[in-house]
């Protein structure tokens, strides 16, 4: 069970790093709170006694998402459900509805927000390794010489290890920053033993755009979770398929590749035979996203329904 | 514990069109503050941990789950429970009228969210197709119906209020001729689609105290020693119980009574209860637990049934230095000969797992003793007669002094057959002379009670070419975990069931249920007949396609018909056999043929009336477009 002392709810992002800053020792932030609750539990942390919580879902310059030059700032009380219902942001963020729908059920996708979910550092988070593929980064405020400094850090940065990242005392992220890839088809692919609420054993994220002109690759992006401490991007299968117009082969020998990159502590040799499926999956289905010919006649799951 | 002092919420809101001005505690979620606080007790907890949806309730018109909420965060919103959808009193919703009409309410303990979940999918999307509506129905866990009553209602209750059907719909269909064949409702199905049943956690009683429970972290170990002092002195606690606090004869289970209400001198399985605080609130008695001070001398453990039938293997029981619970052997005929007559010996070993039952409602109760001195016992025990009886002897108190009552059971399928914690309840409103109501967490339900029993079956089959059976030699072993509960009878059931409805001339059975310091085994629906059936119907596949026939084939060849007299020398009157299996064939479709000459095209996949796993991809159906994505 989990139990503070204090539970603050600022109003401001100054008072939310004033708080922060002064918090004592042991505090904790909270934003949708939907992972801190099942964490202080028996089999995971158990009963848990915090000093203080501090709530930043109150805290208006972390609401709402602006866009600018191909860049979105997503504010870090955006929660997962708006991937899926808001219309701009479905065009936007292509893989991101996918995304959200594996990511849990709605009501819990009402609550719990991307940046949170990262700032976590779990190696099976779902929204990482799209925020990779899209070039991510974490806007972070601190209080310094009275004002509030800010820095930005690239997502693979960030991410230093399972649940470590390069935050500082202080400093709360704000933001994630990324590429918008309007046109582009998008999909993810996951692997769990539940539907609608599940953690990650493995999971793909694919966001590709063709050129109109003579159907080749015009960019493609691919990022892989849980199969390591820190989710990857698969640069090496990227630059292989970019420019070239995708074949079954192609694709086939593009999912060979990642199975080597399979470091987990555990499960090792499953994880290897999934990720060959998934990254030919996440090709395919992103491809078939923008309304573009997959070159697979194969059905998947829908040849046993 | 901090030094701090933890400073109290004040907290504004609307809940059910009722504005409210409340305090509350800082760490408390909106579930334990609308139950306890509010004593709304619709939104129940099922798991605590968002993944099965009891509790889900509308804040600012969005569903969420309320065990994942700390109560500061509807500060200045608008709550709505399920109390709230049609008022107290009022007329049932479309919605809640469906779930009365096609029966979706079984134990009742999962619909309040489902409800919930329900009103919240047709308000998010009046039109929700139904693979629209299983999705939006994902996070909440039904553990009774299998769902399809649940989406036939919201799609009834869809169409209602959509005006695509008439409201006339939801009222009760006349009972014709017969009952049977006819849909009839529930007679309590309109206080469980409104919240308004109250299962044992949702009861309070006045001066009611709070229980909680120490359990063993080891397998195997001798209790040396227990200190409870500084527990019992600590402030807010009213008493501490170990098994000395037993007055009378200590043992419980439906055959043998083998386990003390509290572990004595021994605990023989990782959860099993050592001692159990009462205090003024959960909290405190939490607390307590804490500071209990066990001395454990851990020794040698068996998890392995048949290393347990093994000479010199730990002994679970010193009443049973062979560690078996219940040997129920069988013989007919001639074995020897039956399998020297057969043209084709078939032998393969099949083992089941545990499994927990799951029930959506944890296991609760209150205990009291009433003006009359009777001690009084309120639960959702699946076997209360039976309970009393043997709490009479625990407690040494004549049986009319002890009264059990049975509160709804929120999920059973056998798993509250087991007296495994009314007696500390007793116990405790006994030595307090106040209400007690212990209530569990989802992960105390799973790590100290029943489960079904894993069995390993080794089965021999001797058949002829044409597929008659001419022997069968069944071997069965089960893990009956550390304590007898309904061992004896779930072995007896699996070795009366062990061969199916099909004739054997020559049998030999032996079914075991064996001692081991696994989590105890007991009653799970079928009681046996799960773990012997899985066997016996994969062996005839298994023949089948050796001698190449038909799956149906090979049980119609073997099946009994009326008058047959089966193993344990029983006449059947009537047996349907034949005819559910000409049912289940036309049903299915059936692609005749041994399963081994027929490859991808069968033609018995799939179709109108089957029915299709939920995929994920129905929120992204593009309409009029056909090459839409599904996602998987």
């Amino acid at each position: 069970m989990l139990t503070c002392d204090q539970y603050h709810m600022p109003t401001s992002l100054a008072d939310a790093l004033a708080l922060w800053q002064d918090a004592p020792e042991g505090t904790r932030l909270v934003a949708g709170a939907t992972d801190i609750l099942p964490w202080a539990r028996e089999g995971r942390a158990g009963d848990v006694h915090l000093p203080a919580m501090i709530d930043l879902s109150r805290v208006p310059e972390l609401d709402g998402y602006t866009v600018d030059d191909g860049r979105i700032r997503l504010g870090a009380n955006v929660v997962y459900q708006q991937f899926l219902t808001d219309e701009k942001l479905r065009a936007l963020l292509p893989c991101m509805p996918y995304c959200s729908i594996w990511f849990a059920d709605d009501q819990i996708r009402e609550q719990a927000t991307l940046a949170g979910n990262i700032v976590n550092a779990s190696p099976a988070a779902d929204g990482t390794p799209p925020v990779l593929a899209l070039n991510g980064e974490l806007e972070i405020a601190r209080l310094e010489g009275g004002g509030i400094a800010q820095r930005i850090v690239a997502i693979s940065d960030f991410i230093k290890g399972p649940g470590v990242t390069d935050l500082q005392p202080g400093e709360i992220v704000t933001a994630v920053i990324c590429d918008t890839l309007e046109g582009y088809g998008g999909s993810f692919q996951k692997v769990g033993q539940r539907r609608s609420l599940v953690i990650s054993s493995v999971c793909a994220v694919a966001c590709v755009r063709l050129n109109e002109d003579d159907g080749t690759v015009a960019d493609i992006r691919l990022a892989l979770g849980g199969i390591s401490p820190v989710p990857l991007r698969l640069t090496r299968t990227e630059q292989m398929l970019t420019g070239k117009r995708l074949t079954r082969e192609m694709i086939v020998e593009a999912a060979r590749q990642p199975a080597d990159l399979v470091a987990s502590r555990t499960r090792r040799e499953y994880r290897r035979v999934v990720v060959r499926g998934f990254v030919e999956a996440a090709i395919e289905d992103a491809l078939a996203d923008c309304g573009a010919a997959v070159p697979n006649t194969d059905t998947r799951e829908t040849a046993n329904v | 514990m901090s030094e701090q002092t933890p400073t109290d919420l004040q907290l504004e809101f609307q809940i059910n069109g009722r504005n409210m001005k409340r305090r509350a505690q800082p760490h408390q979620r909106l579930l334990d503050f609308i139950r306890d606080d509010l004593a709304l007790t619709g939104a129940k907890e099922g798991c605590g941990a968002g993944e099965c949806g009891t509790c889900s309730v509308f804040v600012d018109g969005k569903l969420v789950k309320s065990c994942l909420m700390p109560v500061a965060k509807a500060n200045g919103t608008k709550i709505e429970t399920i109390e709230g959808l049609a008022g107290w009193g009022g007329d049932l919703t479309p919605v809640q009228k469906a779930f009365h009409k096609t029966g979706a309410s079984q134990c009742g303990y999962c619909i309040p969210g489902m409800v919930m979940a329900a009103t919240s999918a047709l308000r998010e999307n009046p039109k929700a197709d139904i693979e629209e509506i299983k999705e939006r129905l994902g996070g909440n866990i039904c553990r009774c119906t299998g769902y399809t009553k649940i989406f036939e209602a919201v799609e009834m209750a869809r169409d209602v209020l959509s005006g695509e059907a008439n409201a006339a719909v939801l009222e009760a269909d006349g009972p014709g001729k017969s009952y049977i064949g006819n849909n009839v409702r529930r007679l309590d199905a309109p206080s469980k689609v409104a919240g308004r049943l109250r299962y044992a956690g949702d009861m309070v009683m006045p001066g009611m105290l709070h229980m909680q429970v120490l359990r063993s972290p080891h397998a195997h170990a001798l209790i040396k020693s227990i200190d409870t002092s500084e527990a019992e002195n600590l402030p807010g606690v009213a008493c501490v119980i170990t098994a000395d606090d037993v007055p009378g004869e200590d043992g419980f289970g439906v055959f043998v009574h083998d386990q003390p209400i509290m572990a004595r001198g021994r605990v023989r399985y990782v959860g099993e209860a050592i001692a159990a605080v009462t205090a003024d609130d959960v909290m405190t008695a939490a607390h307590a637990v804490s500071l209990i001070k066990v001395e454990y001398e851990q020794v040698a453990a068996v998890f392995d049934a048949e290393e347990a039938m093994q000479n010199g293997a730990p002994v679970v029981h010193d009443y049973a230095p062979d560690n078996i619970v219940k040997h129920i052997p069988i013989r007919k005929g001639d074995l020897v000969q039956g399998f020297a007559d057969a043209d084709l010996v078939v032998e393969q070993t099949y083992e089941t797992q545990a499994v927990e039952h799951a029930y959506l409602e944890p296991e609760a109760g209150i205990a009291y003793v009433d003006h009359d001195d009777v001690v009084t016992v309120v639960s959702p025990s699946q076997n209360i007669t039976h309970h009393r009886h043997m709490l009479a002897k625990i407690i040494d108190r004549p049986i009319n002094k002890v009264r059990f009552i049975m509160s709804p059971v929120g999920g059973g399928f056998g798993g509250k057959e087991d007296m495994i914690y009314q007696g500390m309840l007793a116990l405790s409103a006994m030595k307090t002379g106040s209400p007690v109501r212990l209530v569990y967490t989802r992960e105390e339900s799973i790590i100290s009670t029943a489960k079904r029993h894993p069995a390993r079956i080794t089965y021999k089959m001797g058949l002829k070419n044409d597929g008659r059976i001419t022997a069968v030699s069944f071997r069965m072993i089960c893990d009956g975990g550390a304590y007898g509960l309904s061992t004896e009878g779930v072995m007896r059931k699996a070795a009366i069931l062990s061969c199916g409805p099909y004739n054997v001339p020559n049998v030999e059975i032996d079914v075991y249920g064996v001692y081991t310091h696994n989590t105890p085994s007991g009653a799970f629906r079928t009681f046996g007949a799960m773990q012997s059936q899985f066997a016996t119907e994969s062996h005839m596949d298994i023949c089948a396609e050796k001698l190449g026939l038909d799956p149906f084939e090979i049980r119609r060849i073997n099946m009994m018909h009326d008058g047959a007299v089966t193993h344990t020398q029983q006449t059947l009157g009537s047996v349907s056999m034949g005819r559910v299996l000409d049912a289940a064939e036309k049903a299915c479709r059936w692609d005749a043929g041994p399963v081994s000459m027929r490859g991808q095209d069968r033609s018995d996949l799939g179709g109108d009336d089957t029915r299709p796993p939920c995929t994920l991809g129905a929120r992204f159906r593009k309409t009029g477009d056909d090459d839409h994505q599904e996602v998987a």
